[in-house]
């Protein structure tokens, strides 16, 4: 099993978490015995956070050390670094985060949550709450550019009405004029997306401006955990949809959060990415079991052929394999003035989107098992 | 427009703040470049220290101002031990001071993120805000562009009223000279270098309120100081308060109007044009006006 | 002053067009001289060309990939280390040409659109590099001030590339893909229609090598012709070059265009190779790497540009394998070292060790 996860370099802070997570459900995997009776043997060089160094390792693991499946990527740019290679391999890929959505290439499995997924049920209940007025500032790059093109289309669909849209570069971290401006356009809500540990930065200067307005993100607190990093009240009434945070009160959510500790007493958080991972790793397991054997192309015709349902920590998660990607448990959370998490409006989401036809008319169902028909690329919301 | 006074007040804080932003970034490189001709590609790694010894102090329940004096100390030492160590070796080996600082900060990065780990919790900012109409500012931001003010009147004031400044001047001028008329040019150096990595400390400890502490934060300052360096020449008080005043202005005015896309990008190009115009920076601008000195 | 003595030197070459070559050569520019030193080149040329028989095709596409990098090293040791125009902006160069050779390989589709995206990335590169190049050396700009306009020049392309995200952001069918990068960039292959031979593994490793060979061969040619003498000269002081009578401002302009030129075929061959680009070749750390390689190798000489980018390139790739979270501590930590132990870069102390203690091996009579 190759794992591609950051240890070092900026994205250290959600890759350390994922490369936990899952080394712990290969750990729980091999005590029981493995797959099929085989252990798992997971390989995970360090990519460094560097895209270069991502090519290289991708080639390392499935060229050299020919593994069975391969793990990782956090930044969406790294993914697609590593997609042209996995697939002139036929490598089986899973991308366990969570980003702009839109990938339907058949050797790739996205497992992480996309944005019809997590904006489609918590936009309509922001605006029937706080207002119809949006403003957002997103990071300045394709994510932030698509997941703000999908709160236009769902505002759209909503009833509601974006005022200004601001893009800011990664590497920005002082905020004076955007923090003016949105004081000038006094919107109902507050749309963030922003991401990296620069913009971060936002929250407290925005805390210290005195700006108190509603937010709604689909990336902050559940990966970077800036509830625990920043004093409230900087996030106060900040709304995420979301299908994992590490205050889940569910048993069973309790239940992995203490395994977690216990196998990593240093770590600060396990967020969103770090749950994917580790319920991919039980989802490949069974679909190897279910295969009988670990060759790709019998693993990936088991995925094509019909759903498979996953006991995450997160509840039911179910496989759809016209769309490659998961059915998820979507969930609204709130941090309130002190920073607590509280959950509602807890529903399973499909990933309806890439289904749509005629576009993007993905259906990666409709050849069981991997072909070179099917699709390799990335989708983007038209029209918006 | 409804309110233009309101319009004017936020573009002129904006640009207090980023001046601030930029003299802070810069002095503490502006210093040893100046007077030392080494370049410090660690500067980032300098800054965050001071805002790393600022947070953990506070974290330890020091009160905010005595944390800040932790860090800038931090600092310091760490500065003084490096000059001792490594830079001393470097002195007039522009582009090996490049190098060997650039090594310095592939170590420092990733030390801290081994041994604190990818993120410290950090440090609320104080004092809250200030309204002017349908806006608020953040009072500790408009104290940290007076504090660079402060910064620039007292090094003005030791540059040319204490036998320290007379004597670093000179050194700038003409080392042998100096040495020969009985500066102890060596202890000068780890002086200088030692107040510059001071200064890289109080812009961190100063900052440190406003930002995430992370072992990457560094790299926020850096890109500016570099340019406020090379913009301002060689003379480190006019050149840093001439070049802050220029870019700050630049910076807060397509960031006001454009967003701050635009504002990153006008700071680039500005420097690339001015660079280009001006060879010997603003500095060299000065001169020629006062008639070369 | 530049280079080693030329006792030693062995001339006792017979054949009139062999030492004509020979001359070319070889001059104080550049390492490595004499007889043996050619005999071990050849084993050397030897042992690559037959490599690819010895490893597997992992290990042979992964050393050419390595060596890709020695493009981008040697173009800013003929920039900086021969010429002292200390650049930090080569990877603009090599990003701008890797992206070209996308757009027009994917636009102009076939065998024969690679071929164009490769000289049409090269043309641009070079192109870039004599506009940068011109505003630069015309203006009178130098030193740490060259520095710092080719960073921004980079930094800009870096934070102007990351948000080309949109559709709208295409040069005809090639999407730029902002930070996500430029995908399904077809790889070189020569020829026409289906008898074409795709670059890739073995194609690849040979393609690579055989381009850096005559590259080396023929920038050693160069720098110890007379153009070599002046680069030198403008590296040393270029005032005093001047009053010589060179027009140090067009040698400085072409020497930089063809800097960019050489970074460019890097950059195209990188881009072939991952059929990906990214903005990320216009970052700071990577800027800031081909400083490393060329100053860890030897910046003044060739074979250290080349050999320090390869040495330090698979290096690290090696502790991110193994190092886990220290790889880039240990790589900080062998950048001190060098500059602090070996500022000259270890290439040229070896090349004074191994002459020496050949000579001891064979009886030492000091020829």
């Amino acid at each position: 099993m190759g794992v591609l996860e950051d240890q070092s370099g900026n994205f250290a802070l959600t890759g350390i978490q994922k490369y936990h997570a899952q080394k712990l459900a290969v750990e729980e995997i091999n005590a029981e015995g493995g797959i099929n009776g085989q252990e798992i043997e997971m390989i995970s060089p360090d990519p460094q956070s560097d895209n270069q160094r991502y090519q290289e390792l991708a080639r390392r693991l499935i060229n050299r050390d020919n593994v069975d499946v391969l793990f990782g990527g956090f930044a969406s740019s790294s993914r697609e670094a590593i997609r042209p290679i996995v697939d002139e391999n036929q490598q089986l890929y899973f991308y366990t985060n969570q980003y702009e959505g839109g990938v339907c290439d058949t050797y790739t499995w996205c497992t992480g949550a996309v944005p019809e997924q997590q904006i489609s049920t918590t936009l309509e209940f922001l605006t029937n709450e706080f207002g119809n007025d949006i403003y957002t500032i997103a990071a300045d790059y394709n994510f932030g550019q698509i997941t703000a093109a999908w709160y236009r289309k769902i505002a759209n669909e909503v009833g509601a009405n974006i005022m200004n849209e601001e893009f800011i570069p990664l590497d920005v971290s002082q905020f004076g004029s955007t923090i003016n401006r949105i004081q000038e356009a006094d919107p109902d809500l507050l749309v963030t997306l922003l991401v990296g540990s620069n913009h971060a930065s936002f929250y407290n200067q925005k805390n210290a401006a005195g700006l108190d307005v509603p937010m709604s993100t689909t990336v902050n607190m559940a990966q970077g955990y800036e509830h625990r990093r920043f004093d409230p009240p900087a996030l106060a009434n900040m709304y995420v949809g979301v299908n994992y945070m590490q205050e889940i009160p569910t048993e069973r959510n309790r239940d992995f959060v203490d395994r977690f500790y216990e196998r990593w007493p240093d770590a600060d958080y396990v967020g969103q990415m770090a749950q994917n991972s580790y319920f991919t790793t039980y989802l490949y397991k069974k679909a190897v079991e279910k295969a009988g054997t670990t060759d790709q192309d019998e693993v990936l015709k088991v995925l094509d052929e019909e759903p498979i349902t996953v006991e995450a920590p997160e509840g039911t998660v179910t496989t759809d394999p016209k769309t490659h990607h998961v059915t998820h448990q979507i969930r609204l959370a709130r941090a309130d003035e002190n920073h607590e998490i509280s959950f509602q409006n807890q529903q399973a989401v499909e990933p309806y989107w890439l289904r749509e036809t005629p576009y993007p008319g993905c259906n990666l169902a409709s050849t069981i098992g991997a072909s070179e028909d099917e699709h390799t690329q990335q989708f983007q919301p038209k029209g918006v | 427009m409804a309110s233009i006074l309101p319009q004017l007040l936020n573009l002129l804080l904006q640009f207090i703040d980023s001046f601030g932003f930029l003299v802070l970034s810069a002095i503490g490189l502006a210093i040893i470049f100046g007077m030392m001709g080494v370049i410090n590609l660690a500067h980032g790694e300098f800054i965050t220290v001071g805002a790393y010894g600022t947070a953990l102090s506070f974290h330890a329940g020091l009160p905010l101002p005595a944390a800040m004096l932790v860090g800038v100390a931090l600092t310091t030492v760490f500065g003084l031990i490096l000059e001792f160590t490594v830079v001393r070796r470097l002195y007039g080996r522009l582009l090996d001071s490049m190098v060997a600082t650039w090594g310095i900060s592939l170590i420092m990065i990733q030390g801290l993120r081994i041994v604190f780990g990818s993120s410290l919790p950090s440090i609320g900012t104080p004092l809250g805000s200030v309204q002017y109409g349908e806006f608020s500012y953040s009072t500790y931001r408009l104290l940290l562009a007076g504090a660079s003010l402060i910064l620039l009147a007292f090094l003005y004031w030791v540059f040319t009223s204490t036998e320290f400044g007379t004597r670093a001047r000179a050194t700038i001028q003409d080392e042998e000279m100096s040495r020969a008329l009985g500066t102890d040019t060596n202890r000068m150096y780890l002086l200088t270098f030692g107040i510059g990595s001071a200064l890289a400390g109080l812009t961190g400890a100063l900052y440190a309120p406003t930002m995430t502490i992370v072992p990457g934060m560094g790299s926020t300052f850096l890109v500016e100081a570099f340019v406020t360096v090379v913009v301002g020449g060689a003379s480190v008080l006019a050149g840093t308060t001439g070049a802050g005043l220029l870019l700050g202005f630049i910076n807060a005015v397509f960031s006001n109007l454009f967003g701050t896309f635009a504002g990153r990008m006008a700071l680039l190009v500005t420097t690339i044009l001015v660079i280009r115009a001006l060879p010997r920076g603003i500095t060299g601008l000065l001169e020629d006006v006062r008639g070369g000195t | 002053m530049a280079g080693e003595t030329t006792a030693g030197v062995d001339r006792t070459t017979s054949d009139g067009a062999l030492g004509r070559l020979r001359g070319a050569l070889e001059g104080p520019n550049t390492l490595g001289r004499g007889r043996s030193f050619w005999l071990g080149f050849t084993v050397l040329v030897g042992l690559l060309l037959v490599y690819p028989m010895l490893r597997s095709s992992y290990y042979v596409s992964n050393t050419a990939y390595l060596l890709v990098s020695a493009f981008l090293g040697l173009s800013l040791c003929i920039v900086w280390g021969y010429t002292g125009i200390f650049s930090f902006g080569q990877v603009a160069f090599y990003g701008v040409a890797g992206y070209t050779f996308g757009i027009v390989s994917i636009n102009v589709t076939g065998p024969v659109g690679t071929i164009a995206g490769l000289l049409v990335g090269i043309a641009v590169a070079g192109g870039f590099a004599f506009l940068v190049g011109y505003f630069m050396f015309y203006g009178g700009v130098s030193d740490v001030y060259v520095a710092i306009i080719t960073l921004a020049v980079t930094l800009v392309l870096n934070t102007f590339m990351g948000q080309t995200a949109g559709e709208e952001w295409a040069v005809g069918a090639a999407r730029l893909g902002g930070f996500n990068g430029m995908t399904e960039i077809p790889s070189l292959a020569i020829g026409v229609g289906n008898a074409a031979i795709e670059i890739t593994d073995a194609a690849f490793y040979y393609f690579v090598v055989g381009a850096l060979l005559l590259t080396y061969l023929g920038l050693r040619v160069l720098v110890n012709s007379d153009i070599g003498y002046v680069m030198v000269g403008i590296r040393e002081n270029q005032d005093r070059t001047e009053l010589f009578g060179y027009n140090t401002q067009k040698v400085k302009l072409g020497v930089f265009t063809f800097g960019g030129v050489l970074a460019g075929f890097g950059g195209v061959v990188y881009a072939s190779w991952g059929n990906y680009i990214d903005p990320s070749v216009f970052g700071l750390t990577f800027a800031a790497l081909p400083i490393i390689w060329v100053a860890t190798g030897g910046r003044k000489w060739l074979s250290g540009a080349i050999i320090g980018t390869f040495a330090i390139t698979f290096i690290s790739q090696k502790l991110s394998v193994f190092g886990g979270q220290y790889s880039l501590v240990i790589l900080g930590a062998l950048l001190l070292f060098v500059i602090l132990v070996l500022p000259e870069g270890f290439v040229p102390q070896l090349a004074r060790k191994i002459p020496a203690a050949l000579d001891r091996a064979s009886g030492g009579d000091g020829s």
